[in-house]
């Protein structure tokens, strides 16, 4: 039991911002009075270095225990007093504020009347402190490594980073090899780097960085622990290659009875691949995979009277007999970087997506373009002999992006800039060919992209301004009905070829990390983050952390930016090896707890989980709270029928006295 | 109406199994309609055994009443199944605590009696006062018939039954290992007739009725002993530290127990009506119970006791529970 | 009654949404009637419905619980336990005949500096229909 409560009370004036409406004489007599304050004094400026003195003198001269400020929200400088009592040999919990500034001085202008709830509000801090306890600020070990989840550029900068600084990375991903959307880019803008160039030596230095173990065509299938202490389970799914012995010739591709046969995910469907593929040629690990969805033996039992990749790889790597298999292990911190998929074009029939060829979304026109794509960069229409060079060719922005009837309100952020790089591209190979782009609104807000945008309209790409209602097949032409909104004329566009600029989504599984993690979306669906501006890449879950477009549409830029935002506040975890944990966190009294579990259940974070004690020779159940995991919200104490689970700070018999103060007349 | 012999040598068969120690069932009270409770240690005991239209009592309550007496050092506790008898609503109150893990199910054997209501006392002393010899009732072809000591007679189930059981929809055992007599009607609506009526008047008309009722409330806390929900080792409007109510008895204090009591049963009520019945100043308890379990159901679809698996309402929530009442 | 009634409302906030809703009001110089005193919990969650009776019986005239928006909790599911527990409260209060205006539930959110105001007017004013509480209060014996 802690001894008598000898209570300091100091009233800050905030410069005028207090004692211009509330009297701080007055108030400062009244506190005097009441029960157990030995000390009561104002103060124009509390939080300055002065005004803190002051506390701590009175600290040690008047053998003060508890301390409470009347001063702004406790939201702004409750830590600021926490240190003062901290430097003055007193534990920071003996502190309360009573919030004269926000609540009361700014908000109400009759002096009387402010004065009269600042002392009700003085009074009922004035009750809650004397029945405050001492806390102990815990720490817990940080396990010295970190799981990424994605191996996109988010999720390659962040471990290469977190590898760097010396720290173990299990990079996860779900395809066979790295890379993610930046791979399948052909240039980016608005620099027109080669986006593989760029790439690819990343992506070997993660695969071969001793601090990093690549886990490709893997999905993490648990995360269970805490902030410092997570286990991770990731399942490995079968390849079917034996991952040592595959020295990536490409044999066995070639061979392959469905050889060209299966369309190729890496380029959009427009090109083709084996059941036994490496996804792209620069792919890491460059390790073959048998896809199981077409691969005849896996899906038939049966293919020819043997498989002829077996027959054909020279190391024999290929083995049908693999199984899935489970790795498990131990992280500190986690980053999430799972990256987007594209817009379904189909949901905007007006279009023509799924009803006529050449009409492309952005990516399909990138792999398209693009001199590792399945036309060697060729940009050609049809195929065989069919084939021929379109002439007129129209781009559509906003393509569900600023939406409201496909559900998505927000811009995109890329679209605009890969529309200008695409038709820069196209005006490239085709300097005959004329390009125009229908918008709503340009948006050319990062660096060098105006610019960009300038440059692309001076090589004769002509921007009209319009939102296409309607495209439709006429003559062997495809026919854009659009408003040019400038000079309010219809159009009806007879073009070649259209590239609709879709926008960017949250991947359509991310409901599957979201249970992961317990992770929360914003109303755009994608993951949110603790704080807008303040927080960008943290999330509610202390120790994962959001990178890249899981957490919103951005560029290649803003994503490696966020990647290594990230990767630095998980090395803040990591290099500290230390985590604090709450320490206003909830608490049981098992002597009085029934053991009914509401409160294990009510707990958001499985805090709370049931023990059995021996009480007097008998089993029986008791709830007992996880320190580490708890994160202080009291929902338990509110829900225990017994009051047996209390949160500390917070509890019944420190709530009741204030209560009880502000309930009666002052 | 069950065969008690029947019922005795069920009980004499259960009580000499190895794995029970006890069995609570009814027994003739010392006078009149009384019953009490009887704990069945031996086959002899089970002779006393009745079930009948005067079996009040919900034995469901002594399941957590069991005191756990300190185990001497080397002696294993007593972990025997406890058998116990169950009217329909007696076994909600069984299948609520192990829901909520009061008790496990697999420390008591429960021997299931479907009931066709249950006498109010108050009903009958009205017709017949200061009765003191034994008298016995059974129920016969949906009446009620009483053997009185100036002879037999027969009352309509709905003249002389506790109103819990007029709107009861659970009369036979909602979980049983074994059940003796026939299933029987269920004849009590769903609907909340007991209550609309004071419902449908105006806050002061309805705070005019509770004032004069909890006035009258002595917190003999009767209401909270009996019932088989209130198991607390400490009861939080008992602690002085924190005092949530204070012990002086006066309306602000009586009010506030009242409002704690039936809100600590929001979502768990299985309507026994236990509280009601002992209350000695026939406080309308089942009221607030009833009101509580309507909105329960019509907000939450949710009803306690009928199913073990079930978790309790107040420990999650739908996305999209009702909020018009938030600002 | 000549002098206008003024109710005394304790309110209890969540630190997250609405307490910082409340800063923001007083950040944004928003003017609101002087008579509610804000107790702050981490999370609507934490109030327990007994300690509206228990502020109705210490005294308070009215009573207001205010959390963050459904889906914006900081700890993700307390304003959807609390939105429960006080739906039944809510009832049952009504039911032994306590006015509506007693007890008042928001949703607040950080950046509802006007909207805070907007609530904290609309109970005051409601209760000042209402009058004092006089069902069961507390009495306080002053020696």
């Amino acid at each position: 039991m802690s001894s008598k409560p000898k209570i300091g009370v100091y009233i800050c004036h905030c410069g005028i911002n207090i004692a211009k409406t509330v009297d701080v004489e007055e108030l400062t007599r009244y506190a005097v009075k009441l029960p157990n304050v030995r000390v009561a004094r104002d103060y124009s400026y509390m939080c300055s270095d002065p005004g803190q003195l002051m506390i701590r003198e009175d600290i040690r001269k008047n053998g003060l225990n508890r301390v409470v400020v009347a001063s702004c929200s406790p939201r702004m400088h409750e830590l600021t007093f926490r240190k003062a009592l901290v430097e003055a040999g007193l534990n920071p919990y003996y502190l309360e504020i009573a919030n004269i500034r926000e609540h009361c001085s700014w908000v109400h202008k009759d002096k009387q009347e402010a004065t009269a709830k600042a002392k009700k509000l003085l009074q009922a801090a004035v009750a809650k402190v004397r029945f405050l306890e001492p806390l102990q600020e815990k720490e817990v070990d940080v396990e010295a490594s970190a799981l990424i989840i994605g191996g996109g550029i988010a999720g390659i900068q962040a471990s290469l980073d977190i590898a760097n600084a010396g720290f173990k990375v299990y990079l996860v991903e779900k395809t066979p090899s790295i890379g993610g959307r930046m791979s399948q880019l052909d240039k980016t803008f608005p620099t027109l780097d080669c986006s593989a160039c760029i790439l690819t030596p990343k992506m070997v230095d993660a695969a071969s960085h001793p601090n990093i173990t690549l886990l490709t065509y893997s999905q993490v299938e648990s995360i269970t622990g805490y902030v410092g202490n997570f286990q991770v389970k990731v399942r490995k799914k079968a390849r079917y290659v034996d991952f040592s012995k595959c020295t990536g010739c490409g044999l066995c591709a070639e061979e392959c009875r469905l050889a060209d046969r299966v369309k190729s995910e890496f380029n959009m469907g427009i090109g083709n691949r084996s059941a036994i593929y490496l996804p792209f040629p620069q792919a890491v690990p460059a390790k073959y995979t048998v896809d199981p969805h077409s691969c005849l033996f896996l899906t038939r039992g049966k293919c020819g009277k043997s498989p002829k990749c077996v027959e054909a790889c020279p190391a024999g790597a290929v083995d049908f007999e693999q199984k899935d298999e489970i790795v498990e292990f131990k992280t500190g911190t986690v980053i999430v970087a799972t990256g987007f998929d594209v817009f379904d074009a189909a949901r905007k029939p007006e279009y023509g997506y799924s009803d006529y060829d050449n009409v492309l979304t952005g990516l399909e026109m990138e792999r398209l373009i693009s001199s590792s794509g399945p036309t060697g960069g060729k940009l050609v229409l049809g195929k065989g002999d069919g084939e021929y060079v379109p002439k007129e060719i129209a781009f559509i922005k906003c393509v569900g992006s600023r939406d409201k009837s496909t559900g998505n309100e927000y811009c995109s952020r890329v679209c605009c800039m890969y529309t200008a790089k695409l038709a820069h591209l196209v005006k490239d190979k085709l300097p005959e060919a004329n390009v125009r782009i229908y918008y709503m609104d340009v948006r050319a807000f990062g660096k060098g992209f105006e610019e960009f945008y300038d440059r692309v309209r001076r090589e004769g790409v002509r921007y009209i301004r319009g939102n296409p209602s309607e495209i439709f097949k006429r003559n062997g032409k495809l026919v854009i009905m659009v408003e040019d909104t400038l000079t309010a004329k219809p159009l009806e566009d007879e073009v070649d070829m259209v590239v609709l600029a879709v926008g960017l989504e949250p991947r359509r599984d991310a409901r599957e990390v979201i249970d992961l993690l317990r992770l929360s979306q914003s109303s755009d669906r994608f993951f949110l983050e603790a704080h807008p501006k303040l927080a960008p890449v943290d999330t509610a879950t202390e120790g994962v952390y959001l990178a890249g477009c899981a957490q919103g549409p951005k560029d290649i830029p803003d994503t490696v930016a966020q990647a290594k935002g990230a990767a630095s506040s998980a090395l803040v975890l990591l290099s500290s090896g230390k985590v604090k944990v709450q320490a206003q966190i909830s608490w049981v009294n098992e002597a009085t707890c029934r053991g009914c579990g509401y409160c294990v259940e009510i707990c958001p974070y499985t805090a709370i989980e049931l023990v059995s004690v021996n009480k007097m020779g008998h089993e029986v159940n008791v709830a007992r709270v996880n320190e580490a995991l708890c994160k202080g919200c009291g929902a338990c104490a509110a829900g225990c029928l017994s009051g047996s689970v209390q949160q500390k700070s917070f509890m019944d018999s420190q709530i009741l006295p204030q209560i009880a103060a502000l309930g009666g007349k002052s | 109406m069950p065969d008690l012999e029947k019922l005795r040598a069920l009980a004499k068969e259960t009580i000499s199994r190895d794995d029970i120690k006890c069995l609570i069932g009814w027994r003739p009270g010392t006078y009149g309609y009384r019953t009490s409770p009887h704990f069945v240690r031996s086959p002899e005991d089970a002779d006393q055994l009745i079930f009948s239209p005067l079996c009040s009592s919900n034995l469901a309550t002594y399941l957590t009443l069991a005191e756990k007496r300190p185990v001497p050092r080397g002696a294993q506790p007593d972990t025997r199944k406890v058998a116990i008898l169950v009217k329909g609503c007696d076994s909600r109150a069984v299948v609520q605590q192990v829901a909520e893990q009061g008790i496990k199910r697999e420390a008591v054997y429960v021997i299931g009696c479907p009931c066709e209501g249950i006498i109010d006392l108050r009903k009958l002393e009205d017709k017949y006062p200061h009765t003191l010899e034994r008298v016995e009732a059974r129920w016969e072809n949906g009446k009620i018939s009483l053997d009185l000591p100036g002879g037999r007679a027969v009352f309509p189930r709905e003249e002389i039954v506790a109103g819990k059981c007029l709107t009861c929809r659970y009369p036979n055992p909602v979980i049983a290992d074994v059940t003796v007599g026939e299933d029987v009607e269920v004849r009590g609506s769903a609907g909340f007739e007991d209550i609309n009526w004071l419902e449908v008047k105006n806050a002061q008309e309805r705070w005019a009725f509770w004032r004069d009722k909890v006035n009258s409330c002595l917190r003999c806390y009767s209401c909270r002993n009996v019932c088989p929900m209130c198991y607390c080792e400490e009861c939080i409007l008992e602690k002085q530290n924190p005092a949530w109510i204070q012990r002086s008895v006066n309306i602000s204090e009586n009010t506030a127990f009242q409002l704690a009591r039936a809100f600590h049963l929001a979502g768990r009520c299985i309507e026994c009506g236990e509280c009601e019945r002992v209350c000695p100043v026939e406080i309308p308890l089942t009221h607030l119970n009833r009101k509580l379990v309507k909105e329960v159901s019509e907000q939450f679809a949710f009803t306690p006791g009928v199913d073990p698996e079930a978790k309790p309402l107040l420990v999650g929530y739908r996305p999209n529970d009702k909020e018009d009442f938030i600002l | 009654m000549s002098e206008k009634f003024e109710p005394n409302v304790v309110a209890f906030l969540c630190n997250w949404c609405s307490y910082a809703g409340a800063d923001l009001a007083g950040t944004s110089r928003i003017e609101y009637p002087p008579n509610l005193h804000v107790i702050r919990v981490m999370c609507s969650g934490r109030v327990n419905p007994l300690f509206i009776v228990n502020a109705l019986q210490q005294g308070a005239d009215g009573v207001l619980v205010s959390g963050c928006h459904p889906g914006d909790c900081h700890y993700m599911e307390g304003n959807f336990l609390a939105r429960r527990r006080f739906a039944l409260m809510r009832e049952l209060l009504n039911f032994v005949g306590v006015d509506e205006s007693r007890f008042n539930m928001s949703w607040v959110s950080a950046s509802e500096g006007a909207k805070w105001k907007d609530v904290v007017t609309g109970v005051v004013n409601n209760l000042r229909e209402a009058g004092a509480f006089t069902e069961f209060p507390r009495k306080k014996i002053d020696w």
